[in-house]
């Protein structure tokens, strides 16, 4: 399945007409690091953890704003509605008038750096323990929420 | 004393050991019947009967996630898409793999309550099974990918004629009720594990099937609405018009990619196991092949 040199570390299945064999081709992204759910995984996933943010903010919102249409580093607009998007999911809050909720910056870190503490039953990927995302990228979509009036 | 002591420390040590952290989605209780789905969407009346589809919800963006997509399939659904094709295939290969009998034979010998069955009806309906002679539990696609090879022919598990001889063979059963037994033995075991391995999160987005595909069925995740987990294998191997012919595995190494994890080999345990208790949720439902989904 995988190439004798391993340079390539996921691949994804492709059906061929009229073939016997299954092919497995290149996969645009490497997952090789995550846990699976092979019965033999010994991979583990970070627990929980406190974010640790230090006051003044220094995020930029239009940075942040590419940060949560971009499908491999936030992709917030795949379950949340973002202003200005026209077709966006609908799974958690709306992120309309944002603002208006009057989160606190320390807060919203939190909620985007691990959501597990406040919410355990949240959907929401952990993007900083997880290593998605950046202390600087965090700050620019803290940035961002704090600018939709 | 010093023996308590080592006896306590003995009786605790699998407690110390480092346990890989794993979470969990809060577990949601499952019934290994089609009508379950009733106390998930409560959805389960407008799609239980195939033949009477309502045509006003077919219709409708936002209302056709209640049909669980039964509006794509046979009878609502008469176009001709590549499924049929598939199945012509299948014929043709099942005819030439069964030249001397012994490919169906291989096929038709499980166990399960009932008589000594020998012909393809029915066939479909009772796997996944539990095989006496590989000795696991196993998808009709593995059976396939392993009677053909004592044919001397190689049909990987989730290969386009590998799918295609599952939707032949599936084809005898059409219209008949899904209907495996997980209430004993190894199949109540694959069951537990499958529900299990449904919960856990995994992957690069922390995500269990069950992060969607419980609380959140109709909603949609940018232009795709999320599906019920009942009723769903009854239209496996089906031919979807991004992939071409899935089978039920297959899907389950697009899923796992969509989760963000290495995909597993079709016919490797866990997807055997999540296999089964699909299939459980689809008990009572009945086959629907060739199909199509988007």
């Amino acid at each position: 399945m995988v190439d004798p040199m391993r340079s390539i570390k996921t691949l994804a299945p492709k059906v061929v007409v009229d073939s016997g064999q299954l092919h497995w081709v290149p996969h645009f992204i490497d997952f090789s690091q995550w846990p699976t759910l092979c019965k033999d995984e010994t991979r583990t996933i970070p627990s929980p953890q406190m974010a640790h943010y230090v006051a003044p903010l220094r995020g930029d919102a239009a940075r942040g704003r590419v940060i949560a249409m971009d499908p491999w580093r936030g992709n917030c607009v795949t379950c949340h509605e973002i202003p200005g998007e026209e077709w966006p999911g609908t799974f958690g809050a709306s992120l309309h008038h944002y603002k208006q909720r009057r989160h606190t910056d320390a807060n919203l870190y939190q909620q985007i750096f691990d959501v597990r503490i406040t919410a355990p039953r949240a959907v929401m990927p952990p993007f900083g323990p997880l290593g998605i995302l950046s202390d600087q990228e965090i700050r620019d979509l803290v940035a961002y929420l704090q600018s939709l009036e | 004393m010093r023996i308590l002591i080592i006896m306590l420390a003995l009786f605790l040590l699998p407690a110390w050991a480092d346990e890989p952290h794993k979470e969990y989605t809060s577990a949601e209780p499952f019934l290994p019947h089609v009508s379950g789905d009733d106390h998930l969407t409560g959805t389960y009346r407008y799609w239980k009967d195939p033949k009477n589809l309502d045509m006003r919800l077919a219709g409708s963006p936002d209302q056709s996630w209640k049909l669980n997509w039964k509006h794509l399939d046979y009878p609502f659904n008469k176009e001709m898409h590549a499924g049929h094709l598939a199945l012509d295939r299948g014929l043709t290969l099942f005819n030439k793999l069964n030249r001397s009998g012994t490919f169906k034979n291989c096929l038709v010998m499980y166990r399960f309550n009932g008589p000594y069955e020998t012909s393809l009806r029915g066939l479909r309906t009772h796997y996944p099974a539990f095989r006496t002679d590989l000795g696991r539990v196993v998808g009709l696609e593995e059976v396939i990918e392993h009677c053909a090879k004592l044919e001397g022919e190689v049909l990987q598990n989730g290969s386009y004629d590998n799918s295609a001889v599952s939707i032949y063979v599936a084809s005898h059963s059409l219209g008949m009720p899904i209907k495996i037994d997980v209430s004993s033995g190894p199949l109540r075991e694959s069951w537990r594990r499958g529900e299990r391995l449904f919960h856990q999160k995994v992957g690069r987005n922390n995500m269990s099937c069950a992060s969607c595909h419980v609380g959140r069925i109709g909603q949609s995740l940018r232009a795709t609405v999320v599906t019920s987990p009942y009723g769903d294998v009854a239209h496996y191997p089906v031919y979807r018009d991004r992939f071409g012919i899935t089978s039920l595995q297959v899907r389950f190494a697009q899923c796992s990619l969509d989760l963000g994890f290495n995909a597993l080999k079709p016919g490797s345990q866990a997807y055997n196991d999540l296999e089964v208790f699909l299939t459980a949720l689809t008990n009572g439902y009945p086959v629907s092949v060739p199909s199509e989904r988007p």
